[in-house]
């Protein structure tokens, strides 16, 4: 029942000093009112006349705004007059165009549209939540409302990463065509792949004649070089306990992903074949670089739902599944944390079994809290002790970064908003000296 | 419009929200206005009315609005005998020789067992009884019920009822202010009414006059219309006037002669011929001082024994039948909305919270346990090592510079003590948290010193 009923019952009340018997007059309303509350609700249309379908975006960039639309088709030959709650998770930022409260009326075979606009507050999977509809009777005393009943269509709206390391793209662009030498017009040109032989013109580099080739023609030929294609990329994504670490306003992992994708970007650019694990004590993501065009956007969609366990990484399950898919020399690299615990006791025995067969690089972020403690002036104990603990974890953070750089790993270490840039200058870096 | 359950949602609409406010206003503020006028003049009314119950209403030493002191002035100037009485019983002795008139002016406030007796007065006597609730009717065993109730008092002729009136007091009053409280004959009772019901006389061997309206006793009221013939005539005449002034409810009876059986009908129970049995009751005064415990257990049996009769709770006496049933009515309506709002739009939905670390928690719980563990000594020395680790590349120097070179350079640099930069570099550990402190903010101030400024970072 509504509220209606109770207003009508307490309405009925004021006309008791009129009744003969007053408890007489009160158990007649109260019948009276209960017998309209069932008629009315019998009249409702039913529920199991009803059919929920929803259509709309599957995806959308965080901050941005996607529509889902919920159909609710009414099969029964009565007129659904009812209120919706189409329920989304909080964090999905759903916005009805028609409000729960609202009473909205179908006719017999009619089909309602209800659209609700979504801009979600966190990337990953946004599901949506319960559908419930109250059909309310012709005089809306009387509703019926039952659970699983039109069922909720499922429908799962995924929040991709916001890319923003996007902006560096260009320039990253720029200096890779400048090593692949199309804006090259004198040297050498850079890499180390022969590409062809063409005719000497002066200002070539005299190192570069192929003597040989000059022979067999009545020409001097130079070689001509070009980087590598067709190289291999691994990124490593850890989502173990390190990553859920809070650095600036996102976690790591955050930070992870958007140097991720800047890097897949530039390698698909450069003709790279990219692979990409996501894992802590499981395997979470894999994507393996098939079908080039479509690859940042299948990157993009497999990331997306990651987040961060608070469990320990199984570096041993990272390096046997990199080992066991890449059978060619590639470029792995790890985005992690440069902590002397997980890294000291997890990656480091498995280090040289990788480093022997693949060229690593080693990603991480600063904690900028980490070296405020160490530069701020001491006002009291706590800042003291603070920065006794500071400079013990930077001391370790050193002694795992050399350790590594032992095994020949290339450790990029930076804050968070540097991370993206200085990881793909790294990959230029790499590949102009052709260690790819 | 109803206002489903509703999960919190990050940001509300605030555009459909503003329409439903000012129409919701447009219903409130007029009927709000009609609530205060309303409740505005219930006070005004109940504070003009008078209180039965109010120390000085209708007494005649009292010259308030609300009191009877020119009714008393005009009555003794008529040659009547006034006789005040505080005590329902004394009252009732003092109309002992002959033939008198008992004024009650607040029946309210007469002990329910003494009621009775008030109707039990010498022959040729007069009770009169101003505005005497259903309870007080019952009690005295008149065959009077109360009817309609006014607003306010309203001016009549003695015969406005339609029937002559039986009291000449009455005519030759004429025009008065007595219909307030309207009183009309049981069911098979005959008793003659003037005022329209505001004035009736029951004619029994003491003779009962019951009148609705205080008005024309009043101090305020008494020159208006006829009301001071009224009052001197219900009052006055030969008679002498006992006039009961009760400053507060009366106390239980005590004393040989009361037996609390109020039960019993009007004129057959308590004889006054027990008059003098009952003289020494309050004669023996000592009532209040021992007769504290007895009064309460005389209360107790009196509620026992008023079980049966109609007032066991007066509560429900107080209101109407219609009342209560308003009341259980309204109840099963407030039982409809809690059913309303029982039944939630759909449960909330959980949010699947992402786990997060602060960041620096394992560094920051390190340094609490140094704290803790008062670890002085590795403190220092982390810090001793982190400023020559800063401090050697920036000089110079190489690594494994012996203490004192290290000193003599850092001090050379800084134009400071050498002797002082030794003991802050290579000294002892420090014994107490201050001179860690003490430490600390030395080898800041050192390191700050040795930075130039074009080196950036001073890690």
């Amino acid at each position: 029942m509504t509220w209606r009923a109770a207003l009508l019952l307490g309405a009925g009340a004021a006309t008791l000093p009129a009744w003969p018997a007053p408890y007489l007059g009160v158990a007649v309303m109260t019948g009276l009112v209960l017998l309209l509350v069932a008629l009315d609700w019998a009249l409702a249309a039913p529920l199991h006349g009803l059919t929920a379908t929803r259509t709309g975006d599957r995806t959308v960039r965080l901050g941005g705004t996607a529509t889902v639309t919920l159909h609710l088709a009414n099969a029964s030959d009565r007129v659904l007059r009812a209120q919706v709650r189409d329920a989304w998770v909080p964090s999905a930022g759903a916005e009805p165009d028609v409000p729960p409260g609202r009473v909205l009326t179908v006719e017999p075979g009619g089909v309602a549209t209800l659209p609700v606009r979504l801009t979600p507050a966190r990337r990953g999977d946004r599901p949506a939540g319960v559908l419930t509809v109250r059909s309310l009777g012709p005089l809306r005393l009387a509703f019926r409302q039952r659970a699983g009943r039109p069922t909720t269509p499922p429908w799962t709206l995924r929040v991709l990463p916001r890319f923003d390391s996007r902006r560096h793209l260009p320039e990253k662009l720029a200096r890779l065509r400048v090593i692949d030498g199309v804006q090259v017009t004198r040297g050498r040109g850079q890499g180390t792949e022969f590409d062809t032989l063409r005719e000497y013109v002066v200002g070539d580099d005299v190192r570069s004649i192929d003597w040989r080739a000059s022979a067999r023609h009545a020409d001097v030929l130079v070689r001509t070089w070009r980087p590598e294609r067709d190289r291999r990329l691994v990124c490593v994504l850890d989502t173990g306990r390190t990553s859920a670490v809070r650095v600036g306003d996102e976690p790591r992992l955050d930070t992870a992903i958007d140097a991720a994708l800047l890097l897949t970007a530039l390698a698909a650019r450069a003709g790279d074949r990219v692979d990409l694990f996501a894992a802590d004590a499981a395997l979470r993501a894999t994507v393996t670089g098939s079908g080039r065009p479509a690859l940042l956007a299948r990157l993009v969609d497999a990331v997306a739902p990651l987040q961060p366990a608070l469990v320990e990484t199984d570096f041993e399950l990272i390096a046997g599944e990199v080992l066991r898919r890449e059978r060619r020399r590639s470029l792995v690299v790890l985005f992690t944390a440069l902590e002397a615990g997980a890294l000291g006791e997890g990656l480091l025995p498995v280090l040289p079994r990788l480093a022997a067969r693949h060229r690593v690089v080693i990603a991480a972020t600063h904690d900028p809290v980490l070296t405020g403690l160490t530069v701020a002036p001491p006002t009291g104990l706590d800042d003291a002790y603070a920065a006794a603990a500071a400079w013990r974890a930077l001391a370790e953070r050193d002694r795992v970064r050399s350790a590594l750089s032992r095994h020949g790993v290339t450790v990029v270490d930076t804050p968070a908003d540097r991370l993206a840039p200085t990881v793909a200058d790294t990959y230029l870096r790499l590949k102009s000296l052709g260690q790819l | 419009m109803t206002v489903p359950l509703d999960p919190p949602r990050p940001e509300t609409p605030p555009r459909p929200a503003a329409p439903p406010r000012r129409r919701r206003h447009r219903l409130l503020i007029p009927l709000g206005l009609a609530v205060l006028l309303i409740v505005a003049t219930l006070v005004c009314h109940a504070v003009d009315q008078p209180d039965p119950t109010d120390r000085g209403f209708l007494s005649p030493v009292a010259t308030g609005a609300h009191g009877g002191s020119r009714l008393a002035e005009a009555l003794r100037g008529q040659g009547v005998t006034v006789r005040r009485e505080t005590d329902t019983l004394q009252a009732l002795l003092a109309t002992e020789p002959g033939p008198a008139t008992l004024f009650v002016p607040a029946p309210e406030l007469v002990h329910p067992a003494t009621l009775g007796a008030l109707t039990d007065l010498p022959p040729g006597s007069r009770l009169v009884l101003v505005d005497p609730s259903r309870r007080v009717l019952v009690g005295t065993g008149l065959p009077v019920v109360p009817g309609g109730r006014r607003w306010a008092t309203r001016v009549t002729d003695p015969d406005a009822g339609g029937r002559p009136c039986p009291l000449p007091e009455a005519t030759r009053a004429g025009r008065a202010a007595a219909v307030h409280q309207r009183y009309a004959a049981r069911a098979g009772g005959t008793v003659r009414g003037c005022y329209a019901g505001g004035l009736v006389r029951v004619p029994w061997r003491t003779e009962v006059v019951v009148i609705g309206a205080s008005d024309p006793f009043r101090n305020d009221r008494i020159d208006e219309w006829g009301n001071r013939a009224l009052a001197t005539g219900l009052l006055g005449g030969p008679r002498r006037l006992v006039w009961l002034d009760l400053p507060g409810p009366a106390p239980a009876p005590t004393g040989p002669g009361w037996s609390p059986a109020p039960g019993e009908g009007p004129g057959d129970g308590y004889g006054h011929g027990d008059g003098p049995g009952g003289g020494d009751g309050p004669g023996g005064g000592d009532g209040p001082g021992d007769g504290g415990a007895r009064d309460r257990s005389d209360q107790g049996s009196d509620d026992r024994a008023d079980g049966g009769s109609p007032w066991d709770n007066p509560l429900w006496d107080a209101f109407p039948a219609w009342f209560w049933a308003l009341l259980l009515q309204l109840a099963l309506a407030g039982l409809l909305v809690v059913l309303w709002r029982a039944r939630r739009l759909g449960p909330p939905v959980p949010e699947p919270l992402p786990v997060t670390v602060r960041s620096a928690e394992t560094v920051l719980g390190r340094a609490r346990l140094y704290r803790r563990a008062r670890a002085r000594g590795p403190a220092a020395e982390t810090l001793r090592a982190a400023a020559l680790a800063r401090l050697l590349p920036r000089l110079s120097l190489p690594p494994d510079t012996p203490p004192a070179d290290v000193a003599a350079r850092v001090a050379a640099h800084t134009g400071r003590d050498p002797e002082q930069v030794a003991e802050l570099l290579h000294g002892a550990e420090p014994t107490t948290d201050q001179e860690l402190l003490a430490l600390a903010r030395g080898l800041d101030a050192l390191n700050r010193t040795v930075f130039h400024p074009s080196e950036g970072d001073p890690r």
